[in-house]
């Protein structure tokens, strides 16, 4: 069951494990808000989730790209998965002009790395993870 | 009316991410070459509609009517409009994507779509000498590593890539460790010169012709942790040399790998394109390679290397020539294949 400030340690060797779990976690939770500093892990946790999700692709960091659309299936249906990443936008307007709340819908997964900027427009369903760095081996996830 | 074919004009638009940019490609150089700058905006301050709620939406009439005034090419000596396809931003790209329809439409003249990676590599062909096939190209930037191997106008072989973040990412995300502000590349080329590589950082073990920087950016995080945990000034006290250890690194996992492509494929001809191509340290590397490798190296201008309009054009005139044109059912594709 999800409780509040559920924590996990994990090291790369739990990674795929723990995503797994988490992912059962969040049930129909579709959008994902991962907060922690850089190196934290964020995005090598979301590569984990999508592998889960049945993503062939090649995950990326979409630092720059701002937003990677992957294709991912569940329970034999294929979903869509938006990986955003808000880490270089400065001001809620420039999300907005992107279209970001075009992606915020319920169908699709999204996981949003550094999402502070976006947080006045976000539906009140959310699942958020906070990552830290416990040591050089092993991270640590809170379920916010 | 037929406009003349001595001379083929191609207007083209790229709109993939957050820069909207316009260009007059003739008969493959660009004679114009137009990025949205807020200069632009303020020109157009009146006129732009207040209705307009997406960027794109609000730059992309200004940036195209500046791009033929510069070009001095009205809409009746165009013979066809190119825009991305993709990859990039599906809201953005619909943007670009449905402004050339209309515009291919009401001037009755060809459409053209192109892959924004593969423009980048074109963009080799916006000036002269351009590289002979088959040739390797380093795409490096904020969003993309690859190596790609090139053996015609439109044959493109993706033959490595990142397997997390690109290399203009690992020199931003490095900087912000260090306290630089977005985006950190250029500043550490800067303050890198006055420095010395004297901290070393481990290659990462990647099969193939891949590439990961992920464990880059950790293994930096953790370095400058461990040290200032015994020396809270330490950043202050080394940032020259940090900045040049963190460069030195980065340029060789690059460089290593290229080389390795280099021998695999055998070309004589290297190219290297993409914004992270601006720095100082991987441009004397790439160029060095070169020699070691006896191959012709290829750099494009700084301008052509960042998103542009003008690569668009330059692909979209290689399209031309050989009739590729697309229907006006055509998509925007967020994830599109070199």
């Amino acid at each position: 069951m999800l409780s509040a400030k559920t924590e996990v340690i994990y090291s790369i060797d739990s990674l795929d494990a723990t995503a797994g779990s988490i992912l059962n976690m969040a049930m129909d939770k579709r959008i994902w808000l991962f907060y922690g500093e850089v190196g934290a892990g964020k995005t090598t946790f979301i590569k984990s989730l999508c592998a889960h999700l049945g993503v062939l692709d090649n995950t990326q960091s979409p630092s720059f790209s701002l937003i990677n659309q992957y294709l991912g299936s569940k329970g034999g249906e294929s979903l869509d998965i938006y990986h955003i990443d808000l880490y270089r936008i400065n001001h809620l307007e420039e999300a907005l002009n992107i279209g970001i709340e075009d992606y915020l819908t319920e169908n699709d997964y999204c996981f949003i790395e550094w999402p502070q900027i976006i947080e006045p427009i976000l539906p009140k369903e959310t699942f958020k993870i906070l990552f830290e760095i416990v040591d050089h081996s092993s991270r640590k996830v809170l379920i916010l | 009316m037929h406009p003349d074919e001595s001379s083929i004009n191609i207007l083209s638009i790229e709109s993939s991410c957050d820069d909207t940019s316009a260009a007059v490609v003739q008969n493959g150089t660009p004679l114009s070459n137009i990025v949205f700058s807020q200069k632009i905006h303020e020109q157009y301050g009146g006129i732009v509609p207040e209705v307009a709620s997406r960027d794109h939406l609000v730059k992309i009439v200004p940036v195209v009517e500046k791009a033929l005034a510069e070009a001095a090419v009205d809409f009746d000596q165009l013979h066809a409009i190119a825009f991305t396809r993709g990859p990039g931003l599906l809201g953005s790209l619909i943007v670009g994507t449905s402004f050339a329809k209309g515009l291919a439409l009401s001037l009755d003249i060809p459409l053209i779509e192109v892959n924004h990676m593969q423009a980048h590599i074109l963009a080799h062909f916006a000036e002269k000498p351009h590289p002979e096939f088959p040739f390797l190209c380093l795409t490096v930037s904020g969003g993309h590593t690859q190596i790609v191997l090139v053996s015609d106008y439109l044959a493109f072989e993706l033959i490595g890539q990142t397997l997390d973040d690109a290399a203009g990412e690992a020199f931003d995300k490095s900087g912000k460790i260090l306290g630089l502000g977005y985006p950190a590349g250029p500043k550490i080329d800067k303050i890198a010169q006055k420095g010395h590589a004297v901290f070393t950082f481990p290659e990462p073990q990647i099969a193939h012709l891949d590439f990961s920087f992920s464990g880059v950016k950790t293994a930096i995080l953790y370095f400058i942790q461990d040290q200032i945990k015994k020396d809270p000034t330490f950043i202050q006290k080394n940032l020259e040399n940090l900045c040049a250890s963190i460069q030195h690194i980065i340029v060789k996992i690059l460089i290593n790998k290229f080389r390795k492509a280099i021998q695999q494929t055998s070309v004589k001809h290297i190219a290297i394109a993409g914004g992270v191509s601006a720095n100082s340290s991987l441009r004397a590397a790439f160029t060095d390679l070169g020699k070691e490798m006896n191959c012709t190296v290829h750099i494009p201008k700084f301008e052509y290397c960042t998103d542009n309009a003008a690569m668009i054009g330059v692909a979209g005139y290689y399209k031309y020539l050989r009739k590729q044109f697309a229907s006006h059912n055509i998509k925007p594709l967020a994830r599109y294949a070199l």
